[in-house]
């Protein structure tokens, strides 16, 4: 018995070590995403969709199939290149789950090495465990389907050890690890990077002019603001080059389109089920731990930075429930969602969560141990349990397999189409069929004044989007001939009535009328709508080679390139020490 | 430090939360048909207020807490009320959403309000505005609705011959079109046109008429001209025409084209195309009761009865009105959607508008009713 409790005290005294961490995160993730739970989530179709078309067309990113045709530039493709390459062996779906798991394989280790700026290997290990088990992970990866955030901000959090090491400590291998990895980072979701310069890299200057103000690394005050803009331009310069057909895309067509109402920038004190969806959930059991957070956070000076950055993250992940989002981001705040920053503030509170179970296990050990362990495992459960009981859940139960065939055949692929009530299913129709829509998933790409004139998306869930979403289909229907627009399926018996009367006719069923197909006579075949967001050759090359490129680069650069070893921290000090000669980082 | 720091950051979060819930950051409301309940609301102190918690209800479709919140003098079942808001027999309002209401008072004393409320309908044919006045109770500090006994028609049981006429098709062919193709198209013709300016853009708009024995599905389309002979604009009838004409039967049709002025117009393309398709005359809908009005908000209208003739329910009946001056001219086409079902032997009113500028030039009009049938669909 004696010898049971040595061992176990023993065994929390240890850092986790990181490959226990990775298989952790492999045993939890790994079934889940074999049993292809996220592909019912929103936009798991959208990915695969735009994945497609990569597989089919690398180096021509004008892709006919939405809006009448639009241009792939206008979404960072790394993850979606990756998908497309996977494809040619496992296939899309496959594909997609694969570099899923990828993008939750490296999240452990970046908060692992991210959390290792503020605290002490044991308690960045539990940080990294505790990553696994996030709500907010759990929500983005099988509820929301956002797969390039998750994947931009485990690179991200990568690259900004290497940030860390080189403004701290001059060293030009973290400056070109850590370029490369921040410009992988950003050919996988650019909102990520540019927010994560605030409110990730941010703190970590701030510490570090902090640690060389104090002198406990060897570097100036004034040589880490020197060496922090040295990196700022490689990165911004880098970032520059490889998705320069994205910032092209964006200057030639700014979105000026009217705001789309967003459920996560409601105020959630305003309603229950908003606030369960977008606080609740995605915090978990970290919400028993805010007030340790804020303390601890307060309690040291070098991680008041970390805390600031939390703080503003965390109050960002509220959307309309302040208006501080609104006030700092201007236009902009209609344009974001602002589920990411909940998660992005979730991982910002990992390190100090590292501490407090660091602190709590030293105290009560082994009862703790399995008080968190349940806390982790509820945590996640119950944003598992979620998907279902969610009264805003994706409906990805439909079989559109018969209106792809009826695209697919008898040349009625000469004419666009348009969806009703399919939800994501929307992206898969467009994946597999042959014609082409003038709906679409992707709300930043939309060139049709039929939609970014009203403030609705897409107009599959036309009705969702109230009176601006109804008067945008009315308006895309006044235009059918005008955009070859014949055929529409609906899943939903509320669009049949403005069907009707506006001279469409139920020509087919589906699955037992769960899916009819309607026609409207006098509509010629569809024609190539003219537009000036046609990429011209030379992106589509750009853009099929850099964003993969950097990212070959990034895990060459980890093999040929190691990490020099970290001098260990003194046990019991679950705070990075702020004296001089203790600092080292990874 | 320790305690300062983490004081202050909550206390700005706590300020942040109350300056979004009444101050200038206040947000709009949520996505698509609400639901949940609010976690936070305001006490009914004033009518307005009163009002408003019972339309905020409403429209997330919290029937529980809005039934409840109803002073006890009001009339009428939880049932009753429900169906006074979402409608019954797949009718207009049935489909529809409350999605915005502005309210202002009539009158108000210490213990009773009248207040007139803007009700704006999320409908699938577009939106819909309701004027309805409420009136308010003052109970125990509190601000209640009186709610109102509501009439729900009810047919008695009875058998309705049919012996209208109706058209079958059969085709040949085992393509998934809708109507005929191979075989002559009905003869259809547009019998009137006029071109006008109004406050949204141009308008053109006329009457077309069935000359055939079978009957037409119709689609009438134009295009604007300018001086070089190029197409400034394209625009079809859309939703205003009935679509199927039955053998001599007329329809008026409008075609708008917003944001276009007509002095830039040099000529009107009309086509209008037609396909031969199945048919029935059945059901048959009598317009009655007909007259040009002022409402309570000052527009003119034209008002009338419908009446359901035949034995099956019309979940939405849609109005289309031809206005003609005095020497027969079409100068206006105006039309509207009913929000409750025409059940069997039963009759609904109608309403449609008439602009201001015109109403004085109508001589007369003429309306046609189209209809969006469940059974049919």
């Amino acid at each position: 018995m004696e010898r049971t409790t040595v061992n176990s005290v023993q065994s929390y005294s240890r850092p986790i070590p990181l490959i226990a961490i990775i298989l952790v995160a492999l045993a939890v993730h790994g079934p889940l995403l074999m049993m292809q739970l996220p592909a019912g989530s929103f936009d798991a179709n959208f990915h695969m969709f735009f994945a497609s078309h990569y597989a089919h067309h690398w180096f021509n990113p004008w892709n006919e199939k939405w809006f009448a045709g639009f241009s792939q530039t206008t979404y960072p493709p790394l993850t979606h290149q990756w998908i497309a390459l996977l494809s040619n062996v496992v296939g899309l779906k496959m594909g997609y789950m694969l570099v899923q798991l990828i993008a939750v394989l490296l999240l452990p280790v970046g908060v692992f090495r991210f959390a290792r700026i503020w605290v002490e290997d044991r308690a960045a290990s539990y940080a990294a465990l505790g990553s696994i088990f996030l709500g907010a992970l759990a929500f983005l990866v099988y509820q929301a389907g956002q797969l390039a955030t998750v994947a931009s901000a485990a690179l991200y959090l990568n690259a900004l050890p290497y940030f860390y090491e080189w403004i701290t400590e001059s060293s030009g291998r973290s400056l070109v690890k850590g370029v490369a990895v921040s410009l992988a980072a950003a050919a996988a979701h650019h909102v990520t990077l540019i927010f994560g310069v605030v409110l990730f890299a941010g703190p970590v200057l701030w510490v570090a002019f902090f640690d060389a103000r104090d002198e406990r690394v060897s570097g100036s005050s004034a040589g880490v603001l020197s060496r922090a803009a040295v990196f700022g331009v490689a990165v911004a310069a880098g970032v520059g080059i490889v998705l320069l057909p994205y910032w092209l895309a964006i200057l030639q067509h700014p979105i000026h389109q009217i705001p789309i109402p967003h459920d996560s920038r409601a105020n959630f004190l305003l309603n229950s089920t908003t606030a369960i969806n977008y606080f609740v959930i995605p915090y978990g059991a970290l919400i028993l731990a805010l007030p340790f957070i804020f303390l601890r956070g307060a309690s040291s000076r070098r991680l008041i930075p970390l805390l600031f950055g939390f703080w503003l993250t965390f109050i960002f992940g509220l959307g309309g429930t302040t208006p501080l989002p609104r006030w700092l981001l201007g236009r902009a705040y209609d344009i974001l969602t602002f589920e990411r920053f909940t998660f992005w503030a979730t991982l910002m509170a990992m390190p100090l969560v590292g501490v407090l179970a660091v602190e709590i296990l030293d105290r009560f050990q082994a009862k703790v141990a399995v008080a968190l362990s349940l806390a982790a495992v509820g945590t996640i459960g119950t944003a598992l349990w979620w998907l279902s009981a969610n009264p805003y859940r994706p409906t990805g139960s439909m079989n559109v397999e018969p209106v792809i065939a009826f695209l697919n055949r008898d040349g009625h692929d000469t004419y666009r189409y348009v969806t009703l009530g399919f939800g994501s299913e929307l992206s898969k129709v467009s994946t597999y069929s042959s014609a082409g829509s003038v709906d679409g998933d992707y709300n930043s790409a939309r060139l049709l004044p039929e939609m970014t004139h009203y403030g609705s998306a897409q107009l599959t869930n036309a009705k969702f989007y109230g009176s601006a979403g109804m008067a945008s289909l009315r308006a895309m229907l006044e235009h059918a001939n005008r955009y070859g627009l014949k055929y529409i399926f609906v899943h939903d018996s509320y669009y049949e009535p403005l069907l009707t009367f506006a001279g469409w006719r139920k020509i087919e069923t589906f699955n037992n009328g769960d899916i009819t197909a309607w026609s409207k006579d006098d509509v010629p075949p569809a024609h190539r709508i003219d537009s000036d967001a046609i990429p011209a050759p030379w992106q589509g090359l750009l853009w099929g080679i850099l964003p993969m490129a950097v990212s070959l680069l990034a895990i060459f650069l980890e093999l040929l390139l190691p990490e020099g070893r970290r001098a260990k921290m003194p046990v019991g000090v679950p705070v990075r020490a702020e004296r001089a000669e203790q600092h080292s980082v990874a | 430090m320790k305690f300062t720091l983490p004081i202050i950051l909550v206390a700005v979060t706590a300020g942040l939360m109350t300056l979004a819930l009444f101050g200038a950051g206040h947000s709009s409301g949520t996505v698509g048909i609400a639901a949940g309940s609010a976690v936070f609301s305001t006490k009914a102190s004033t009518p307005e207020q009163g009002l408003n918690n019972l339309l905020a209800d409403v429209q997330r479709r919290n029937w529980d807490r809005a039934y409840s919140a109803l002073s006890t003098t009001s009339a009428g079942d939880r049932q009753s009320f429900i169906q006074d808001w979402t409608g019954s027999d797949g009718s207009l309002r049935s489909f529809s959403s409350l999605e915005g209401f502005q309210a202002r008072p009539l009158h108000a004393t210490n213990d009773d309000a009248q207040m007139r409320v803007r009700l704006h309908w999320t409908t699938p044919v577009g939106p819909i505005e309701d004027v309805r006045d409420f009136h308010l109770i003052r109970e125990g500090g509190t601000w209640k609705v009186a709610w109102p006994k509501m009439q729900i028609s009810s047919v008695p049981a009875q058998i309705i011959p049919v012996t209208y006429l109706r058209w079958d098709l059969v085709s040949g062919s085992g393509s998934d079109e809708w109507g005929s193709k191979n075989v002559d198209a009905p003869h259809v013709r547009i019998i009137s046109m006029n071109a006008v300016d109004s406050a949204e853009g141009a308008v053109v708009m006329g009457e077309v008429v069935n000359e055939d024995t079978i009957p037409a599905f119709v689609n009438v389309n134009a295009a604007l001209v300018d001086g070089a002979g190029k197409a400034i604009d394209d625009e079809s009838s859309f939703d205003k025409i009935d679509h199927v004409l039955l053998p001599k039967q007329v329809t008026p049709y409008r075609i708008d084209f917003p944001n276009i002025n007509l002095k830039n117009v040099k000529n009107v393309r009309m086509d209008v195309k037609a396909t031969l398709v199945p048919a029935s005359a059945d059901p048959v809908i009598g317009v009655m009761n007909q007259k040009v009005v002022s409402d309570v908000q000052g527009k003119s209208i034209l008002q009338g009865d419908l009446m359901n003739e035949s034995g099956q329910t019309v979940n939405i009946p849609h109005v289309i009105a031809s206005f003609y001056d005095n020497n027969g001219k079409v100068i206006w086409v105006s039309d509207g959607y009913v929000n409750r079902a025409l059940l069997p032997q039963s009759g609904q009113p109608f309403a449609v508008e008439i602009p201001k500028s015109l109403a004085g030039k109508v001589q007369s009009f003429h309306v046609v009713v189209n209809q969006y049938s469940l059974v049919r669909s």
